[in-house]
């Protein structure tokens, strides 16, 4: 009896273990009944106009360290949710540190979101786990970025234009002037440097993608102005990055680091407002996203805007549309009332009420064929004039496709590498090496000339 | 005499099945699958995956990178074991031998094991900001403002930041181990070597250090395993800078795998560094043991 009871409560054990496996499932299932259920009440008045056939619910993750874009996104569908009754979107939190990362690790342990933010857009389109966008939704916008004539990202955003914001007050109490060339602007940071009231620049360097903001304004200047195709040179063999300009642009780098604020290297990005709005730098090198985040800090704080010029006192902004943006997962593209929930997301935050009152709070260069309605601020027109009469625009190099797009995370270890020779751990004909190194390496599994780990 | 027949015990299978399943659902087939992908370009993500051979490997025995990843993991690894040790043993013994006090001053030594690794990263990184931290603001206070330095920031001396950090988080554990062992030591045996005239020193030397040997076995055990897999604050404080300054073996196979999308490579780090931890776990505990029968 004692063995038949002992033998019953081991196989009770096992089955609830075993069952333990599958909870989430099935949990999962049970959390969304209800919601379904609301929706399918709610759905009854709106049946007329609804775009879905049956309640459709979506998983939906962005980076969402940017406290504004969150407020913004949060906002968007929550609005969006309570005007498609039987459309329910569900945000899931993201990770703004690490958010290629954070995605991956989500398609790894099989939670892969219906929609999301898409960044690292090549390699996804590559593993064939996202899906084209509609004709509708494409029509949405004056440009994209294709693969293969092929259109996979709704992009939010132009690229993020970089500028320096600048202490309008200091400035005007010191006399000084916005620079017209490259050398103006470094002697600038010398004449802020040797007042030593604050330091001329502040940098978020513990962060490693904020490098690449000043990266990307020497890389521009010095290589891209030159030679547009060097990354896809550098495939053939043709150039290397002992190259002169490439050179040039390190040590450019290394100059512009060190103008910046005592213990840059371990300053987050998430402080160099409180830096720059407390009088403790001069001047921030960033994007159009920082706008929103200086007037919540200071609202009072009365700053200015000017893009960097290069040696000949030409400007080469970023500017353009973006391989990034909305996309939706290959799996959920299957279920055509998830397609038409996505599409009719779409076509909600890109409408002009919508789009425009997120541009406006994110300073986000509007992509869409429709002008939205939205008020720009003084330091946005400069942005927006900047750009219109800029000698060059660009995308960040690792924002490129085809055959300039960069091997895996060649970007980080490039700017973890310039960080070393900003540091004086490492000089710039070491740097040059080390990278040619790992380049060779990564060309080993991917090169989009020969289509190496393209194909 | 007769051998009593083994037969299949129903009841202790059932017993053992939901721990077997889970095991290998969760270890055993994710590590031996790790061998294959280690032979891969796989980039995480994408389902054809590209056998290459021991590419990977060759790789890792040659990059600069992995090189500077092993010699900061070998460097908080020594310095972990035995300042961790030797903080936590020191604890042991005072705590062993206030007379007052003796469960608030183990608690509060304690405390810092139950913060989770991102957590006491995080405040960390707030003690050593440069710029707002409590650390450079001390200095400043104490009059020794020449002494603030970027913690995190600066090349030379982050390693030793985070080092501070996991011997301020983990000796409190061992302390743990070495109060129960302490405490296991027999008094009347204390008492004889002090009337046979031994001073504290000899005390602890003759009798106390051979009595909680085992405790140093297990301590040094732990303290290298968790030198060799650090990860979390490295994650948090640094994120293996400046530069590449901080990366360990642990940081750069997460790096590899799951930021720049070289899954295949990043799996060839973690079985070097399963063999590493393997090789270096078993000199260790033959030292330790024979150390324990000398004692």
């Amino acid at each position: 009896m004692k063995k038949a009871l002992s033998a019953a409560m081991a196989a009770g054990m096992t089955a609830v273990m075993l069952a333990g496996c599958g909870s989430s499932a099935s949990s999962a299932a049970e959390s969304t009944a209800p919601a379904e259920s609301t929706s399918a009440a709610a759905s009854t008045e709106a049946a007329a106009e609804s775009v879905v056939s049956a309640p459709t619910a979506l998983s939906f993750v962005f980076a969402d360290g940017d406290d504004t874009f969150k407020t913004q996104m949060n906002k968007i569908v929550d609005d969006f949710n309570a005007a498609n009754p039987d459309i329910t979107i569900t945000i899931e939190p993201g990770d703004g540190g690490s958010y290629s990362e954070f995605l991956k690790t989500k398609d790894s342990v099989g939670e892969f979101p219906d929609m999301m933010e898409m960044r690292d857009t090549a390699m996804y389109v590559r593993a064939g786990k996202i899906a084209p966008l509609s004709d509708d939704v494409k029509a949405l916008f004056t440009s994209t970025v294709d693969f293969d004539g092929v259109t996979y990202t709704a992009p939010f955003s132009g690229a993020n234009t970089m500028g320096i914001m600048y202490n309008k007050k200091y400035f005007a109490d010191n006399g000084l002037e916005i620079p017209k060339t490259w050398d103006e602007f470094i002697t600038l940071c010398q004449t802020i440097k040797d007042k030593g009231d604050m330091s001329p620049l502040v940098v978020g360097g513990s962060d490693v993608w904020h490098i690449g903001f000043l990266y990307d304004l020497c890389y521009a200047n010095d290589v891209l102005e030159s030679d547009p195709d060097f990354i896809e040179e550098c495939y053939k063999g043709e150039k290397d990055f002992s190259d002169a300009n490439y050179q040039k642009a390190v040590t450019d780098l290394a100059e512009v680091l060190s103008f910046a604020q005592d213990g840059w290297a371990s300053t987050p990005d998430a402080q160099i407002t409180t830096f720059f709005v407390n009088d403790m730098s001069a001047m921030m090198f960033s994007g159009t996203h920082m706008f929103s985040q200086i007037n919540d800090a200071a609202p009072d704080f009365e700053y200015g805007w000017f893009a960097v010029p290069d040696r000949d006192g030409k400007v080469n902004l970023l500017g353009g549309g973006t391989a990034g943006g909305w996309a939706l997962s290959a799996e959920a593209a299957k279920d055509p009332d998830k397609q038409a929930a996505f599409d009719a997301f779409c076509k909600y935050f890109f409408s002009s009420d919508v789009y425009g009152a997120y541009c406006e709070a994110m300073a986000a260069i509007p992509t869409t064929v429709e002008t939205p309605k939205m008020n720009t601020s003084e330091q946005f027109k400069s942005v927006l004039d900047a750009l219109s009469a800029a000698d060059y625009t660009h995308l960040m190099w690792n924002q490129e496709v085809g055959n300039r797009e960069l091997p895996p995370d060649f970007r980080n270890f490039t700017y973890k590498t310039c960080i070393e020779v900003a540091q004086g751990s490492r000089d710039v004909a070491s740097a040059s090496s080390e990278l040619q190194k790992t380049w060779n390496v990564a060309l080993q599994s991917f090169n989009p000339t020969t289509g190496l780990g393209v194909e | 005499m007769l051998q009593k027949k083994r037969k299949f015990d129903t009841t202790a299978f059932l017993f053992i099945a939901p721990a077997f399943i889970l095991f290998t659902v969760f270890l055993i087939v994710p590590t031996v699958s790790s061998f294959y992908y280690s032979f891969t370009s796989w980039d995480g993500i994408n389902p054809n995956i590209k056998f290459i051979g021991f590419d990977n490997y060759k790789e890792i025995f040659t990059s600069a990178r992995f090189g500077n990843a092993l010699k900061n993991t070998a460097l908080l690894t020594v310095v972990i074991s035995i300042c961790e040790n030797a903080l936590a043993l020191g604890l042991a013994l005072l705590v062993d031998n206030v007379i007052k006090g003796k469960n608030l001053f183990r608690a509060i030594f304690y405390l810092p094991v139950i913060l989770s690794g991102i957590v006491s990263g995080f405040i960390w990184k707030i003690m050593y900001s440069y710029n707002f931290g409590p650390v450079n603001k001390v200095l400043d206070m104490i009059g020794l403002g020449t002494l603030k330095q970027d913690w995190l920031g600066n090349a030379d001396i982050a390693i030793w930041a985070v080092a501070v950090v996991m011997i301020w988080k983990g000796a409190g554990y061992y302390m743990i181990i070495y109060l129960a062992a302490l405490q296991g030591v027999p008094q009347d045996v204390q008492e004889a070597a002090t009337i046979d005239g031994a001073s504290a020193l000899q005390r602890f030397r003759f009798i106390t250090l051979p009595l909680i040997s085992g405790s140093f076995t297990i301590c040094f055990t732990l303290s290298l395993i968790n030198g060799l897999k650090v990860f979390d604050q490295i994650a948090v404080m640094t994120d293996g800078g400046p530069g590449f300054a901080t990366e360990t073996i642990v940081y750069l196979l997460y790096k590899s795998g799951f930021g720049e999308g070289r899954q295949g490579y990043g799996t060839a780090v973690g079985v070097v560094l399963l063999f590493i931890i393997l090789i270096l776990n078993n000199i260790q505990s033959a030292i330790l043991r024979k150390r324990e029968v000398q004692l």
